[in-house]
């Protein structure tokens, strides 16, 4: 055996953690030139980025840097708002998300979302989760995928044993790891999460990041969040967006300043911009 | 500017490091006189001294636990903060050095001593003093050149050393003389670890302003 001199370089880190259980392999998504607009208002400019298979990556950035227009432009939900327009690539596993015949529901079963506030149906916790494979017509079989998903997003042993009682008499972190699991039972590729421990106390915060830990040895994570040492705590890989003053004095809009491992980014990250907003100088 | 307080905090560290370089190159300054002097009261003095180095590295340490626990620092900050407690050990270790060499000499005091030995020994003292002193200006100026110019200034501490051993070795044949001499070759890896420990300063000067950390030499060298 030789020995080698002495060396740690922050930026390899990451890489080093991903290979040894093979994740980040592949490719799930590969968005090139991505703009998308507002009734003709530029919200996010010209982002280039790779999503990897079994990943977390996390976005983060001050308000109004376009991280949640960007992270909704993966299953089409700026789709859903009147006027949005997106121009640019976003190939899903090489195939065009955008492309006139993809069906923009297969897109949403195939890449779930969760969201800042915990919304779930006003109905029974069972039928919360039985809901979208009904309609998806995975009907076999429903109370054992009921049980499994409950299982997968660790709340089956909170709510077991009220399986018939309203999901809106669980508490805040319950309802969102319910809608979590809401998301695994019609089994998707990919995990969006907008914000999803943002309205959260600090003891349900750890269950959700927890969960995140389980859940990426079968899915691909995205999370945009606020929380910056969530994403330090979380991602394999952390994009940083932040605001760019458009030349012209019109306005302003999103840009992706960095991405690469969260390591990096949170030890030693190359642009002065992402320096200064982990480390609080921003503004 | 935001983080006023956490800025505050990490000036006030960086200050404390200094204040604590500042009371090891006045023990090294002690121990380099106490091989010239061979005065017994100021060895004491120096093995004394010990205690405010140390008051500072506690001091240091207390205040990175909290300041870790409390503001969670990133980036360039954290380097710092990981490079200032590095430092803090290193300037520590400095002042252990400072002991061993002061408690030595007493131990030999009533030997004769040998002065080509103890003039080796004193141009090593007043070279790591400059490595010190080197090696705390680099960390404040955050100049990584400056502090790779440390590796010189350890070769000819090094060379030192191996050409007090060697005169060490060729008087081992006199009588008497054995005891002093061991006692000095001690003296000699006490301040040749100086260096190094200066040396290691000065790779976390390099470790904050590149945010990579690579030792300057291997161990073979």
């Amino acid at each position: 055996m030789s020995m080698t001199t002495p060396r740690i370089d922050s930026g390899k880190l990451g890489e080093l953690a991903a290979t040894p259980d093979g994740r980040g392999a592949e490719t799930v998504f590969a968005v090139s030139d991505l703009t998308v607009s507002y009734s003709g208002n530029v919200a996010l400019k010209g982002v280039d980025l790779a999503i990897q298979k079994n990943f977390v990556t996390a976005f983060i950035g001050p308000s109004g840097c376009g991280k949640s227009t960007f992270i909704r432009c993966f299953n089409r939900m700026n789709d859903l708002v009147p006027g949005a327009r997106v121009d640019g690539e976003v190939l899903y596993h090489g195939r065009d998300l955008y492309g006139a015949n993809v069906d923009p529901v297969e897109v949403r079963r195939r890449i779930g979302m969760v969201f800042q506030k915990p919304n779930p149906f006003p109905k029974s916790i069972y039928d919360n989760i039985a809901f979208g494979p009904r309609i998806l017509g995975m009907k076999q079989d429903i109370d054992e995928r009921v049980e499994r998903t409950l299982k997968h997003a660790a709340l089956w042993d909170e709510v077991k044993d009220r399986l018939k009682e309203n999901a809106l008499g669980l508490s805040g972190g319950q309802q969102q790891r319910l809608c979590i699991a809401r998301a695994l039972a019609v089994e998707p590729d990919v995990i969006l999460m907008d914000e999803p421990a943002s309205a959260l106390d600090p003891i349900s915060t750890s269950r959700i990041e927890d969960l995140i830990h389980e859940l990426k040895n079968e899915y691909t994570i995205v999370i945009v969040t606020h929380n910056m040492q969530q994403a330090a705590r979380v991602a394999d890989k952390t994009a940083f967006f932040s605001v760019e003053l458009r030349e012209d004095g019109s306005g302003r809009h999103g840009i992706l300043v960095e991405y690469d491992q969260t390591t990096k980014v949170f030890t030693n990250p190359t642009d002065k911009r992402t320096e200064d907003y982990v480390t609080g100088r921003f503004g | 500017m935001a983080r006023v307080e956490f800025q505050a905090s990490l000036d006030g560290l960086e200050a404390t490091l200094q204040e604590q370089g500042a009371l090891v190159l006045r023990a090294l300054r002690g121990a380099v006189d106490v091989l010239r002097s061979q005065d017994v009261e100021l060895c004491d003095e120096v093995v004394a001294f010990d205690d405010e180095v140390d008051a500072r590295y506690h001091g240091i340490e207390r205040s990175i636990a909290l300041l870790l626990a409390q503001q969670s620092p990133v980036a360039t900050d954290l380097r710092l903060v990981l490079a200032i407690l590095h430092n803090s050990i290193h300037l520590e270790r400095i002042g252990d050095q400072c002991v061993t060499v002061a408690k030595l000499t007493k131990l030999a005091a009533e030997l004769e001593p040998h002065n080509d030995v103890v003039e080796g020994l004193t141009e090593m003292g007043e070279r790591a003093e400059e490595m010190v002193r080197v090696a705390l200006d680099s960390f404040a100026t955050r100049d990584v050149e400056q502090a790779r110019g440390l590796v010189d200034l350890d070769e000819l501490n090094d060379r030192t050393n191996h050409k007090v051993s060697d005169q060490v070795l060729l008087m081992a044949s006199t009588p008497g003389t054995q005891e002093w001499g061991i006692r000095m070759i001690i003296v000699a890896r006490c301040i040749e670890r100086i260096g190094d420990n200066a040396v290691d300063i000065g790779e976390q000067t390099a470790f904050i302003v590149t945010g990579e950390f690579h030792e300057f030499t291997d161990a073979s060298h």
